[in-house]
């Protein structure tokens, strides 16, 4: 039986674009979304591009669309674990994990100061924790608290359920399955940082005071582990000087064979937030800087900070003194000379691996490098097709939309 | 900014380096990822990165005099971390193998020596030469696979019985010693000139003022302390591994050095057959008749198993195995991807496999009576002792002398240090 409904795999901003987008003109639309709230990957950014807005701004009037349109149905918590059909006829089963948090939640936080229990916190990438009665950050959308069950014990439990004044916190709550039936798909499923721990040369993760640039996100964020202080996680002191590791697995073979596209904005953004804090001195080491199109003013403003060099020269090695400073050693290609360079905190400016990469995705086909090739009713849109900035996957959201429309039209 | 430099590309040159092994080198995007995880690269304007560029720009002039390209080792480091896969490791040894093929004087021998299409004509000269002789040697002696007594200090060919003798089929004063003797003055004088065109090659490039430096050390003493370091205790060799380096790579090095200490014992086999037994014919010559004597014996062939000598090159020949089998393992395990390996590398390998496998076995089949295999291997060892020794100046084994000389004159200018520092 042919459907005209659509169904939107990830609720990022690629996802929550084409999802309004198809709404908007009376279809029923479907968004599964893996974490508890939506927004991706720009919810957990300091500031985005291309205004340097906070990721509240851009969000806040997307959730509001979605607010005020009924045709969309979010389904956080849950995967998709079948498909079957062809387009404009797909059963498709989805896999509902437990919030135990019901939609009488107010917000209040009486859970959280319920539970003592802190686990590493998903949302900051390692670098803070949450309790097990959380809420990931301030503007989460849907605004409810996501009980973490595995982690808590039973008598923990017992007190968040008692502390909860609004009769919403269920702790029978169980795995569900939903059967949709839809006419056509958009799989928006985003990214994920590269893992450092394959760089190996670059410290593999371990040297305490080099993170990656989606943690500096966290550190620069006002909701993050540091309340958007920069700090060195080793010591929390504040770091003079810095440095930026760029084409961290990005354009290599042996890592990722592509150009991440948005690493050297987001670390020249990244300069422009420490600027705002300190006068630390920071050192960009690049292969090439890449600023697609209006971006190069960005560069060009952000490069006459006195403090700022930029060092034509891929880090090949780092490692860290007694003292926890990172050592990165460089060849200036422009001087040909090698050196080894001292930091107080380094960063590196990881690519972005598509989330599908290494899992077999459903009914669609992926490329080498794991990104989403377009179907029949099958549409690719975000980060999940190629590397995109905000702005961008928005656009190929409203492009997928489009192409859902068409597939499921009439129908 | 009115000192622009117009590049001049050199696009043959660049065609030639990407058929003698560079073929990836237009994939470099000068990360310089190769010269920071390069264990031997120096701080200053390190290899292979502008190895890379300049290739890419065919600048001719400056790649054929680097002396960078000696100071690598070949671990494949660079290789290995490439984020292009431009194998800079490969394009350094590309770059040696046209030494290798340009430094010494008669270009045809090079160019033979360069591919697999050359062995006939190299093979040929010695096989003929040889083949002559085991045919003229046979017929006098009424068989291709003869027997002998030993009458008097003479071999005498017997019809039944009797033992396999090299000597006999082969005099040594007359087919084996002169033949060698002229091929060992061939391969000096080729060196000669190859290690002079090479020098007048380095002395042309710029110097670096090194500020701070004592006095110059001289060539001698740079020449003595590579040999020191760099060749007896592999210094450089052994450091040439990348931090995560596996065991096979560990083991190239050790064995490399094992199969150098094989090739020096038997040098020095040889060098007490041939000098016992000139030098006994010397003294008699000269009239001191008794010692004469006395001297012939101790070199005299063939030597019993318990001679220590013998004992010497059998030990030799364990030992020249032990490493080529680390070094073959090796090679034959290689990461197509990330590094090849030239004909000069399969060549070299496979000789020095051919000049071991025919030794042993020569001994083993002569002991065991086996004319027919015997004689046999014994002509393919002489074939083959013969292509190492006469090719040498144009073979990857040339680097024995090049590299020493490049490593000494490298010291000599300041490049790398004088000692086992990097």
């Amino acid at each position: 039986m042919s459907n005209n409904s659509i169904l939107v795999v990830g609720g990022g901003f690629a996802g929550i674009t084409a999802a309004l987008e198809a709404a908007e003109v009376g279809y029923e639309v479907y968004i599964v979304e893996t974490n508890p709230y939506l927004g991706g990957r720009v919810a957990q950014l300091n500031q985005y591009f291309p205004k340097l807005c906070p990721p509240s701004c851009g969000l806040e009037i997307q959730f509001q669309r979605i607010k005020n349109t009924p045709n969309v149905k979010v389904i956080t918590m849950a995967e998709v674990t079948s498909v079957s059909g062809s387009a404009g006829n797909y059963d498709v089963k989805i896999t509902q994990r437990p919030r135990y948090v019901n939609e009488k939640c107010t917000s209040c936080g009486d859970c959280e100061k319920a539970c003592t229990t802190k686990v590493e916190s998903e949302f900051d990438f390692g670098i803070g924790t949450r309790k097990v009665a959380y809420k990931t950050h301030p503007f989460m959308f849907p605004m409810r608290y996501v009980i973490d069950a595995d982690n808590a014990s039973e008598s923990e439990l017992a007190a968040i359920k008692d502390a909860c004044t609004y009769d919403a916190v269920n702790l029978d709550d169980a795995p569900k399955t939903i059967d949709l039936a839809v006419g056509a798909i958009v799989v928006s499923t985003g990214w994920k940082p590269y893992d450092v721990s394959n760089l190996t040369n670059l410290g593999g993760g371990t040297l305490k005071n080099v993170v990656t640039n989606m943690q500096f996100e966290r550190l620069a964020a006002p909701s993050g582990p540091t309340n958007g202080k920069i700090l060195r996680p080793s010591d929390s002191a504040e770091p003079k000087k810095i440095a930026f590791v760029q084409c961290a697995g990005s354009r290599d073979q042996n890592h990722l064979n592509y150009c991440s596209y948005i690493c050297c904005m987001a670390s020249l953004k990244h300069v422009r937030y420490i600027r705002e804090r300190s006068d630390a001195n920071v050192t960009v080491y690049y292969i090439d800087l890449r600023t697609p199109g209006r971006y190069d003013k960005f560069k060009a403003i952000t490069e006459s900070d006195e403090k700022l060099s930029l060092v034509k020269g891929k880090v090949a090695d780092i490692v860290e003194d007694a003292n926890g400073n990172p050592i990165v050693t460089v060849e200036n290609a422009l001087t040909g000379i090698k050196t080894e360079e001292k930091f107080d905190m380094v960063v590196l400016a990881t690519g972005m691996e598509p989330s599908a990469a290494g899992h077999q995705v459903l009914a669609c086909s992926t490329d080498t490098d794991g990104f989403v090739i377009d179907g029949e009713g099958i549409i690719a849109a975000g980060c999940a097709k190629q590397p995109l900035d905000v702005m961008k996957s928005a656009q190929s959201g409203t492009a997928a939309a489009m192409k859902a429309i068409q597939t499921v039209v009439g129908r | 900014m009115s000192n622009t430099v117009k590049v001049q590309p050199d696009l043959n040159f660049i065609k030639e380096l990407q058929a003698v092994g560079g073929d990836s080198l237009k994939k470099c995007y000068q990360c310089a990822t190769c010269s920071v995880v390069c264990p031997l690269s120096p701080a200053d304007n390190p290899y292979p990165r502008k190895e890379m560029v300049w290739a890419q720009w065919g600048l001719k002039d400056r790649l054929v005099n680097d002396i960078d390209i000696w100071l690598c080792h070949n671990c494949g480091a660079c290789s290995d971390l490439c984020p292009r896969g431009a194998k800079p490791g490969d394009l350094l040894a590309a770059l040696r193998n046209m030494a290798y093929r340009s430094l010494a004087p008669l270009p045809i021998i090079g160019k033979w020596m360069s591919s697999s299409s050359g062995l006939i004509p190299l093979a040929a000269i010695p096989a003929l030469l040889y083949g002559i002789i085991w045919f003229i040697m046979g017929s006098r002696l009424g068989s291709f696979l003869p027997k002998f007594e030993l009458v008097d200090h003479a071999w005498v060919p017997v019809k039944e019985g009797g033992q396999i003798a090299f000597g006999g089929l082969f005099p040594g004063d007359y087919t084996i010693d002169p033949v060698f003797m002229i091929v060992f003055a061939f391969m000096i004088w080729a060196f000669y000139s190859g290690v002079r065109n090479m020098l007048k090659a380095f002395d042309g490039q710029p110097k670096t003022f090194i500020v701070g430096r004592k006095k110059e050390p001289s060539m001698i003493a740079a020449l003595i302390n590579t040999v020191q370091y760099e060749i007896l205790q592999h210094t450089q060799f052994l450091d040439c591994n990348e931090e995560d380096a596996d065991e096979l790579d560990i083991k190239r090095a050790t064995g490399h050095r094992w199969l150098m200490f094989a090739f020096i014992m038997l040098m020095v086999v040889t060098g007490i057959v041939a000098g016992t037994h000139w030098g006994g014919w010397f003294l008699t010559f000269m009239g001191i008749e008794g010692l004469g004597s006395i001297v012939s014996a101790i070199g005299h062939t063939p030597m019993p198993l318990y001679h220590p000598v013998k004992l010497l090159a059998i030990v030799g020949a364990g030992l020249g195995v032990y490493g080529l089998i680390a070094l073959t393992k090796r090679r034959v395990n290689l990461d197509e991807a990330k590094q090849s390996s030239s004909w000069y590398d399969w060549y070299l390998i496979t000789l020095i496999w051919a000049i071991f496998l025919t030794g042993i076995g020569a001994l083993i089949f002569r002991i065991l009576g086996a004319a027919v295999l015997a004689y046999p291997i014994y002509y393919v060892h002489l074939i083959s002792v013969f292509m190492m020794l006469a090719y040498l100046p144009w073979s990857k084994l040339g680097h024995l002398v090049y590299r020493t000389v490049a490593l000494s004159y490298a010291k000599k200018i300041g490049r790398i240090p004088m000692g086992s520092d990097k």
